[in-house]
């Protein structure tokens, strides 16, 4: 405990938001980077559709952007407390940074995937390509999920 | 529906089809004719042209295709199809137009590709020759009469004092002509009686031998050639280029010619399936029922014996779907369409699905904002597009969603999340937006508020399944299926209330006897269940139906209740994306104490930027959710699919549309 004490709450809490955003943003960058190549392919015979193309790789993305949305709303929280929060406050903030955290980056990276597949459906048969899209946001509910799992809990601490 | 047969005279046989065809209310059908039916005799099929029409089809749109590579229309995104009168579409002389247009066009384009063909044969052999062009032998040198010359080329990680040494010994010359990333290029020299000891040492240092083909003079003098072809061949795709954009003119009667094509192939595929004798055909189809005076009025005009008949009760696997809708149904079409037709005789789910779909929308998206923005896009698409069909449809159902998303976000306070709040504050105002109740600070009445939403929409369900079986004679299962359900879910309800006040956090009592009486009816209707599960099997297979039905209503039911928690998720999720960019964008405005001219435009700019982008999240999220607690939950209950959607005969409207 003496050596937690010595690191102190605010670097855990710090390392939560970090985590957030950076995992996040990873499995959003992996995903809309699986899709984009798969689109540029498609691109490559068929520049029409690269507004459509376009619209698929950025689903991705989202993940990304909850995990900023978590970031900020945990950094506007500690920023203020970071050099005398408790060990336990700072480890409650952490936690509560962990579901968009790994949600998100694990979450980016299979939509991604069925991102790229969708790209063959808007190849083959462009005119059902909004199903392709419907099965994407399948994916996304899990992020949201996630995103709400970390916003509930960050609501109820206290600082 | 009804089916509908008819003997025509041959002779009047394309007049009446085209006369269906304008009417746009006849699915034609092939007959099935029983061997004793009076009309078996009407067998032979004829070929109407239906082939020879697609391929006039394809010839049209390759065509467009073309025009559309080298001068792409001009519309502007909100301009409607242009409209044409029937005749156009059936027009003889504008189809042998339009097909004489497309002939020329593939003309141009095919020389097109050939030039381009020529062009990158060409340029492939200039590449060839750079490497040889500071060597002055001319290419068709192959030696004199005692020595060998090979030209060739080396590995370049095969150095040069390697490669020359190889030989030296042997007296034979090898010069390195030019050097790239990969490869030396040499010419080597040697007697004709040494060739075997060269070839050899050459194979040592990976020298493989080049052949430039048959060419004469030297390499500079062949790549200065090659270049002047390139420039004619660059002037000759220039020139057939313009010529094809000098076509664009005929786009207009190219189109109408796609549409005229299209047209003629659904006409001649539906009189492909008639059948025939010399002097008189048959047809088969359905039409909806209320068509039936329109109908009459153009058989008047004909030779012709008909008559209409409801379908059999075994016939309702072929017969087609139409759904009829009101203004405010149609919108949900899409949805049905998307899923699958109910099948012919049962329920229609629009209706009832109409009011929770929209419900279901607004909840989820609840914004003031986004709401007035879907309103607005759908009046102007409305007005300026003018959709016809499914199309109109899907704007219905935007404007549909976002007058419902208005309302919800008027009751929840939200406009676009809560900027209003944001910017008052900044300005030390204490106005607050009105709200009835939000996500974000009742998070858990509004999830049991969902759930409870969710029974109602599922009850609705059940309902009808109910009242179908009911209407089938079928009561018992009616009341072991759906009955005993209502029972347990009436006992649930009880037992669970006296925790209510706790959730409201309001404090009144509910006798605790309530709770108790709740125990017990819910013990009734699982008996109810138990036994109705039971009931048609035997023996052991009681328990095992039993077992199978307390399985699947509690995972089932628990399943279908929680799933409505998305609507609770998606609308709080929507709120704090929002939110969260309103408060990076007052970020600038807040450090300064009031707005300035920088930070409000940074502000402009990332709230357009990030709603942009919470909006497009949100109606996708939404439409794909609430189309899920329809087609999932919903469906599940009562719905039976598997219609076959009614194709009446019609005009095809790729590119124009029909007038009126």
């Amino acid at each position: 405990m003496e050596f937690l004490n010595a690191i102190g709450g605010g670097a855990f809490a710090l390392l939560g938001a970090a985590m957030a955003a950076a995992l996040a943003c990873v499995g959003s960058a992996k995903g809309t980077g699986i899709t984009g190549e798969a689109g540029a392919g498609l691109v490559s015979e068929d520049p029409s559709k690269s507004g459509k193309v376009m619209i698929l790789q950025v689903i991705p993305g989202t993940q990304g952007l909850y995990g900023f949305v978590i970031f900020f709303l945990a950094f506007t929280k500690i920023s203020a407390h970071l050099g005398t929060m408790s060990v336990l406050q700072g480890m409650q903030i952490f936690g509560a940074c962990l579901p968009i955290a790994l949600g998100g980056l694990l979450s980016a990276i299979a939509q991604g995937r069925v991102a790229a597949a969708s790209i063959n459906i808007l190849a083959k048969k462009p005119d059902d390509w909004s199903k392709g899209m419907i099965m994407c946001i399948v994916v996304e509910f899990y992020a949201i999920l996630c995103l709400l799992a970390s916003f509930l809990m960050l609501n109820a601490i206290t600082l | 529906m009804k089916k509908l047969r008819l003997i025509a005279v041959q002779s009047q046989k394309k007049a009446l089809l085209e006369d269906l065809l304008k009417l746009g209310c006849v699915e034609v059908t092939e007959p099935e004719l029983g061997e004793d039916d009076i009309l078996s005799s009407l067998r032979d099929k004829s070929d109407e042209g239906a082939m020879e029409r697609r391929s006039q089809q394809l010839k049209i749109l390759n065509a467009l295709k073309v025009l559309d590579q080298y001068a792409p229309a001009k519309r502007g995104m909100l301009s409607p199809k242009p409209e044409e009168v029937k005749e156009n579409f059936l027009d003889k002389q504008g189809l042998e137009q339009a097909l004489d247009a497309a002939d020329r066009i593939l003309r141009l384009d095919g020389e097109l590709r050939a030039v381009s063909a020529n062009e990158s044969r060409e340029r492939a052999l200039e590449e060839s020759l750079k490497p040889w062009q500071n060597l002055d032998l001319p290419l068709e040198c192959r030696g004199t009469r005692t020595c060998d010359l090979l030209l060739g080329a080396v590995p370049a990680s095969v150095s040069q004092q390697e490669a020359e040494g190889a030989l030296i010994e042997l007296d034979a010359d090898l010069t390195q002509i030019e050097q790239d990333k990969t490869d030396s290029y040499v010419v080597v020299l040697y007697r004709k009686e040494i060739r075997d000891e060269v070839l050899a040492a050459l194979r040592e240092v990976n020298f493989s031998q080049i052949s430039l083909g048959n060419l004469t003079g030297t390499a500079k003098e062949n790549i200065a050639l090659c270049q002047q072809h390139l420039r004619e061949f660059a002037e000759e795709k220039q020139r057939l280029a313009d010529a094809i954009k000098a076509e664009s003119g005929m786009r207009p009667i190219l189109e109408m010619g796609a549409d005229n094509a299209g047209t003629g192939i659904s006409l001649c595929e539906a009189a492909e399936k008639l059948r025939n004798t010399e002097t008189v055909a048959l047809l088969q189809g359905w039409v909806p029922a209320e068509k039936e005076e329109k109908l009459r009025q153009v058989f008047d005009g004909y030779d012709c014996a008909w008559e209409l008949v409801e379908p059999e009760k075994d016939e309702y696997p072929n017969v087609p779907v139409q759904l009829k809708n009101n203004a405010f149904t149609n919108a949900l079409n899409m949805v049905t369409n998307m899923y699958s037709l109910p099948a012919y005789g049962t329920v229609d789910p629009n209706p009832l699905m109409a009011p929770f779909f929209i419900l279901f929308f607004g909840l989820m998206m609840a914004d003031i904002g986004y709401g007035l923005i879907m309103i607005l896009a759908a009046l102007v698409v409305r007005k300026k597009l003018k959709p016809r069909g499914n199309a109109l449809a899907t704007w219905q159902l935007v404007l549909y969603g976002g007058i419902s998303t208005l309302l919800m976000g008027i009751l929840t306070g939200g406009f676009f999340s809560d900027v209003i709040d944001a910017i008052c504050e900044l300005n030390g105002s204490s106005f607050r937006m009105w709200r009835l109740f939000s996500a974000e600070e009742q998070s858990t009445q509004v999830l049991v508020g969902s759930m409870v939403l969710g029974l109602l929409h599922l009850n609705t369900g059940m309902a009808v399944s109910f009242y179908r079986k009911r209407k089938d004679g079928n009561l018992a299962d009616g009341i072991f299926e759906e009955g005993s359900l209502w029972v347990l879910l009436l006992g649930i309800v009880l037992y669970a209330l006296p925790m209510l006040p706790s959730l409201l956090k309001k404090d009144f009592q509910i006798p605790a006897v309530i709770g108790t009486a709740g125990m017990v009816i819910m013990i009734i209707g699982g008996a109810m269940l138990l036994f109705g599960a039971g009931r048609h099997s035997k023996g052991f297979g009681k328990v095992t139906a039993a077992f199978g039905a307390i399985y699947n209503t509690a995972t089932g039911w628990f399943g279908d209740v929680l799933s409505y928690s998305r609507i609770m998720a998606l609308m709080l999720a929507g709120g704090v994306v929002g939110k969260v960019f309103n408060n990076v964008a007052l970020m600038p405005a807040r450090n300064a104490g009031h707005f300035t001219v920088g930070s409000a435009l940074a502000f402009v700019i990332i709230f357009v930027l990030g709603h942009t982008m919470n909006f497009g999240l949100n109606i996708l999220g939404c439409y794909v959710h609430d189309l899920r607690l329809q087609c999932l939950e919903f469906f599940g209950k009562f719905y039976e699919d598997g219609g076959k959607p009614f194709r009446p005969l019609t005009f095809s409207e790729s590119y124009r549309q029909v007038k009126g």
